[in-house]
């Protein structure tokens, strides 16, 4: 855990003195338009889309432990592979080329991670699926983003919610990207009128 | 991938860079910097079957930490070990681990192991490979057994620590094919205990204890719950035999007799200060009061040379106290006596022990609850066979010296010369996986596996063996390779067949040559050992043994000390090093030793009166000083010690273990003579006499006592005479104020005879302020003071669950430690002058989970607060660090993080780290939290197979499931059924401070039984 509210403060306090566009900056050069972050420009609608052309796969296929985890998981190079060995891909496949180096390599994917809950909050992803919720509830409509969405959190962040996560360092792009975002949707009533989830701080925070 | 596998890849962390700013003040620099830490998710290539993140996968193994061998279940995360724990279905550990078994875990993790094997080149290390390493050995062992090699020829020493059977017989296999010389050498050795069941029975074989069946209890100054053969399940059998059975309404007692109370004579119920070395006399004394005709058998005539009489003669007791506990032998019901012990290995150690298997037959405990299997080992005798070993290397006759699991640089009295023995040695090699003090004069390391990354098995007592499987792939960082595999190597390039090309193969293929095929298929038994931990295989009734006559010379006398010194000096094994070999775990230099709560450095025990008359204080710093060597080290007054006895605790005063272990503290070998006891060639460790005098300096003692073992007559531990158990208490008038305030709350449940669940809360329960707020569980904790022993388990069981960092000798000084639970102990009646009763209590305190809890309204940023499953919850990232709570805290358990003590965890320490636990930042208070993580990861689980609530025992804490004594237990108060409220129903509960500040702690005690009146106030 790591209490940035104090050393935000701090930088608060620099940004104003120096009067500099340091917003427009976003996060720093990684996030300049058109650069890539990702090594593999990986589109989630190609796999997940119901539209003419993808493939409609089910989110858990390849994030695989969602529904008996906490972590969601991060599909293994061989789970990639185990598909792309055959299908080569149309519309880039020297992207689909690349996964082949990672499996001969040996070699992890080195995904840059967008999606954090900071440290001191716990998302069991397993209860949330088992009380019914999609994936798309908290990630958004993940399954319509190409590749360009994952590129950068602002990108993912305007294309899922159409807000900006701004200069938060390590700041969600889930959601609204706070609490308050969790505890709304705790505090919503179920069918019998009653507080559906917890909200005591150490159902997340332990 | 999970939290803990996603790496910080950006160079600039955001402090750093603000640090930067902070320094330039120019924040025109700030555009174009990246202020992200960038996080990779690094997925597996191919992903392993049994293995989901975020879901902790257990194995199970064997302990490495000591011969004893206990059962261990081992949590691990994404491929890493991160907690292990006892393995309840383990025969002879039962569950439970001690606080050493934890710290095996940070073995695992050292910093300071060796990154691949090092090959001295001069006066440095340069490392190797192990194709390199495995052929340099290969031909420097050809060359010493090269007849024409007359400049560093010789022959080949091994020099082994504990291994389990199959490596130890490889280990014979490799140096019969060499045709050199193995020595076995432990400085905590049981060397003498193990003779002398060769001499009274014709067994060698470590006697078997039934404690728990035992009625009278007699320790000759053993230390056997703490630093003995099997602390777990000594310290189990203990809590059976002594803690209050309330069906039955039973107790048994326990007499400690020695020259200092250790850990376990602290849980005495009466002490007999005896004389150092007088063990023998003693126990001869009253084996001939009691023996009836015939019963001592060729030891007939030895018993009437003794006699209470004398007994107390050598002792310096009275007769009438020799005379009681005789007394007791016949009038208890089964007894056992136990003893002496390593911390009383004098130069008749062979014959005390002798003694005691005397008194045990004449009690007629043999077969009942002394156990002698026949089955035959070899005799070990560690100190006389070393001291051969040494003299061969002086006279320059071995070639190649090889020292595996043992640490003989550090561990022999410095007389023994072993240093300048190995130095003559033209080629030394070193198995140690981390660097020690002889690694550091090897010309060759091999670092070899830890336990929890190699094959390996056990076998503890004759009939169950159990498989040490690993539990994880290698460190990848330090390039190990298992000994087993390195021999198996050399010995195949030396031209030796091999049927095995790898340890594990050989460890196999002796399992199946043992294997029984009446007991079906090896298979099927050997995935079954892999999942339980352990096969127990039928043993034969061994029947009762003869008393045999001995075939030497025994000497039963008190010895003569070394010196002209006016005090004894007793040098004892660590609670928390052993023999030295944890000295590099941080949580073993800061887990409070059980007896003087000191921390990282050495102190010498010396009794109040004595140190008084010589005008000492606690801390000074005093020089000791033997005809064999002298120490400067700061004085601790321990009440528990006889006036004319100093005590000084092994394993600290390391110079080259590594960076937690050098400099702290002094070693006490430096005072010993470097003899060996006979016949059994055991080292001694109470031989000499020392002198104290003051140097004029003094230091702060690093110590966690806070009231010096005073309970200052405030209602902490409470204890209630075993006789007045069932009556009536006495009314608490002047508190009754408080009893009315506490009808609004409080945790008293009423009996409940409709057990459903709808019908809880009874009428006239006491639940506590929030009781209206949820329907849910109420997470409540009882602990059974009577069961408790003060081991410390618990504590270090804690600190690796959640992640509760160390601070360093300093901090601890400042008052700044972080234990979440600590070990309370309080002196209420200790006296050393003559045999009386003891009392001595242990009261672990963690966070009391008040339902009326001081520390929540004082927070001025509710980061403190009641959940409503009545857990005192702590939200560190709402908390600002006013320590408001902490000041209104009653019970002291709420630490503060000073600094940033998390962050100087070097890697791979940190790999160790809960990854369901968050790691406090500075500025943050914390403390217990009833394991909250394990509450929701049975919660989650038990949702997802739709079963609410959880079910008892499905939530155990980190320190419930350590115990090795079973005194903690966990769980919903709220259900009528559960442990938790039916062992809270007791009479003996009370919960701490409560009647006095009315805060209706949800953690319940049960008061200790004594068996004497107890004082008024105490009660």
């Amino acid at each position: 855990m790591r209490k940035n509210w104090l050393i935000g403060g701090l930088a608060g306090v620099l940004i104003a003195l120096a009067g500099v566009a340091f917003v427009q900056g976003g996060g720093g050069e990684a996030e300049a338009e058109g650069a890539s972050i990702q090594p593999i420009a990986f589109p989630h609608n190609l796999h997940a889309g119901s539209e003419e052309g993808q493939a409609n796969m089910d989110c858990q296929f390849c994030h695989f432990s969602a529904e008996r985890s906490v972590d969601a998981g991060i599909p293994s190079v061989a789970t990639c592979w185990g598909c792309h060995q055959v299908i080569p891909g149309r519309t880039n496949p020297q992207e689909v080329a690349k996964i082949e180096e990672y499996v001969e390599s040996g070699e992890p994917i080195p995904w840059v991670r967008l999606y954090k809950i900071s440290d001191h909050a716990h998302f069991p992803h397993m209860r949330h699926i088992a009380a019914g919720l999609a994936c798309q509830q908290c990630h958004g409509e993940i399954q319509q983003v190409g590749a360009e969405g994952i590129q950068t959190r602002t990108g993912i962040g305007r294309a899922l919610f159409g807000v900006d996560p701004g200069v938060n360092d390590n700041g969600p792009v889930w959601g609204g990207g706070n609490m308050g975002w969790c505890i709304d949707c705790h505090r919503q009533p179920n069918e019998q009128g009653v507080q559906q989830a917890s909200t005591d701080c150490a159902v997340c925070h332990y | 991938m999970s939290r803990d596998l996603a790496e910080r890849a950006d160079g600039i962390l955001r402090r750093d860079f603000l640090k930067v700013v902070g320094v330039t003040g120019a924040g025109a620099t700030l555009t174009g910097c990246s202020t992200q830490d960038v996080e990779k998710l690094l997925p597996y290539v191919v992903a392993p079957e049994e293995i989901t993140p975020g879901v902790a996968t257990w194995y199970t193994t064997v302990c490495g930490g000591c011969a004893a061998e206990c059962g261990m279940w081992v949590r691990t995360r994404e491929g890493r070990a991160v907690k292990v724990e006892g393995n309840p279905s383990h025969p002879v550990s039962q569950g439970g681990i001690c606080s050493r078994g934890h710290a095996t875990l940070q073995h695992l993790y050292n910093p300071d192991r060796f990154h691949g094997p090092m090959i001295r080149e001069g006066a440095v290390f340069r490392q190797g490979t192990w194709d390199e390493a495995e052929r340099l050995l290969a031909a420097r062992l050809r060359r010493a057994r090269n007849p024409q090699n007359v400049v560093d020829g010789g022959d080949v020493l091994l020099m082994t620590g504990h291994t389990g059977p199959t490596m130890s017989r490889l280990l014979d296999e490799f140096v019969a094919a060499l045709g050199g010389l193995r020595v076995d050498y432990d400085a905590v050795s049981d060397a003498p205990l193990l003779e002398a069941a060769r001499i009274a029975y014709g067994v060698s074989s470590i006697p078997r204890y039934d404690i728990g069946a035992a009625r009278l209890l007699v320790s000759f100054g053993y230390d056997f719950i703490d630093t003995g053969a099997s602390p777990v399940e000594h310290n189990k059998g203990l809590a059976r035999m002594s803690a209050v059975n309330d069906e039955e309404g039973s107790k048994g007692r326990f007499v400690f007799l020695g020259p200092r109370l250790s850990l376990t004579g602290l849980n005495a119920d009466e002490w007999i200060p005896i004389r150092p070395g007088s063990e023998a006399a003693v126990a001869l004394g009253i084996a001939s009061a009691i023996a009836g005709p015939d019963a001592a058998g060729p030891y007939a005539s030895l018993l009437q040379a003794y006699s209470p009489a004398s007994a107390a003669e050598a002792a310096g007791v009275s007769e009438e106290a020799i005379m009681a506990l005789a007394e007791r032998f016949r009038s208890e019901g089964a007894s056992l006596a136990l003893g002496p012990g390593v911390g009383a290995h004098h130069r008749n150690a062979t014959a005390a022990n002798l003694a005691v298997m005397i008194l045990n037959h004449v009690a007629g405990n043999v077969g009942r609850t002394v156990h002698y299997d026949t089955v035959s080992s070899a005799a070990a005798n560690p100190m006389a066979e070393m001291q051969g070993a040494i003299a061969a290397m002086a006279a320059g006759d071995i070639g190649v010296a090889i020292v595996h699991g043992a640490n003989p640089a550090y561990s022999l009295p410095a007389a023994a010369g072993f240093l300048a023995a190995f130095e003559r040695v033209p080629f030394k090699v070193s198995f140690s996986s981390a660097m020690d003090e002889t690694a550091a004069l090897a010309d060759l390391v091999l670092p070899d596996r830890h336990f929890l990354e190699a094959w390996g098995d056990s076998m503890p007592r004759p009939g169950v063996m159990a498989i040490q499987q690993p539990v994880m792939s290698a460190v990848p960082m330090f390039d190990s390779k298992q000994a087993g595999d390195v021999l198996l190597a050399v010995l195949a390039l030396n031209g030796t067949a091999q049927a095995s090309a790898t340890f594990y193969e050989y460890l196999r293929s002796a399992h199946m040559a043992m294997h029984d095929a009446a007991m079906g298929d090896f298979e099927a038994m050997w995935r079954e050992a892999l999942r339980t931990g352990s096969v127990t295989h039928a043993m034969p009734a061994a029947a009762a043994p003869e008393l045999r006559a001995p075939d030497r010379a025994l000497a039963f006398d008190t010895p003569a000390f070394d010196g002209s010194g006016d005090l004894t000096l007793v040098v004892h094994p660590s609670s928390r090093f052993a023999g030295g070999e944890f000295a590099n775990s941080p949580w073993m230099q800061e887990l409070p030793d059980p007896v003087s709560k000191i921390v990282w450095h050495s102190w010498l025990e010396i009794n109040p009166v004595t140190a008084e008359a010589r005008g000492l204080r606690n801390g000074d710093l005093v020089s000791v000083t033997s005809p064999h060597g002298a120490v400067e080290v700061p004085l601790w007054l321990y009440p528990g010690i006889r006036e004319d006895v100093v005590a000084l605790a092994m394993g600290a005063g390391h110079t080259s273990m590594g960076r937690y272990a050098d400099g702290h503290g002094v070693n006490a070998l430096d005072l010993l003579p470097a003899s060996a006891e006979q016949p059994s060639g055991a080292m001694v460790t109470l031989a000499t006499t020392v002198t104290v005098e003051a140097t004029g300096r003094g230091m702060r003692l690093a110590t966690v006592d806070g009231s010096a073992g005073d309970q200052h007559d405030r209602p902490i531990a409470p204890a209630v005479q075993f006789a007045l158990l069932g009556q009536e208490p006495a009314a608490e008038e002047e508190h009754e104020e408080l009893m009315e305030l506490q009808g609004g709350g409080g945790f008293i449940p009423v009996p409940a005879e409709d057990g459903s669940p709808a019908s809880f809360p009874l009428e006239g329960s006491r639940y506590g302020m929030y009781a209206d707020a949820h329907e849910g569980p109420r997470w409540a904790m009882a602990i059974d003071l009577d069961k408790c022993t003060g081991c410390s388990a618990c504590v270090t069981a804690c600190q690796a669950e959640n992640n509760v960092p160390w601070t360093g000798e300093d901090q601890v000084r400042m008052g700044r430690d972080m234990m979440w639970i600590r070990i309370e102990r309080y002196y209420e009646h200790v006296d050393a002058t003559q045999a009386s009763d003891l009392d001595v209590r242990f009261l672990p305190m963690l966070c009391q989970h008040c339902n009326n809890a001081p520390c929540e309204p004082v927070c001025p940023v509710f980061a403190t607060y009641h959940t409503p499953e009545g857990v005192n919850a702590q939200i560190y990232n709402r908390c600002v660090g006013t320590r408001y709570c902490a000041n209104n805290c009653p019970y002291k358990v709420r630490v503060f993080n000073w600094y940033r003590y998390t962050d100087a965890i070097p890697e791979p320490l940190n790999w160790q780290w809960n990854p369901d636990v968050t790691v406090r930042d500075n500025g943050v208070m914390e403390k217990c939290s009833f394991c909250m993580q394990r509450i929701r990861e049975a919660e989650n689980r038990a949702a997802l197979e739709d079963r609410r609530p959880v079910r008892d025992g499905e939530v155990v804490p980190a320190c419930e499931q350590s115990c090795p004594a079973e005194a903690i237990v966990f769980g919903n108060i709220r259900d009528p059924n559960a442990r938790v409220t039916q062992v809270v129903a007791s009479e003996r509960t009370y919960r701490v401070l409560d009647v006095v500040i009315n805060t209706q702690p949800a953690v319940n005690y049960l008061r200790k039984v004594t068996f004497h009146e107890v004082e008024a106030g105490h009660v």
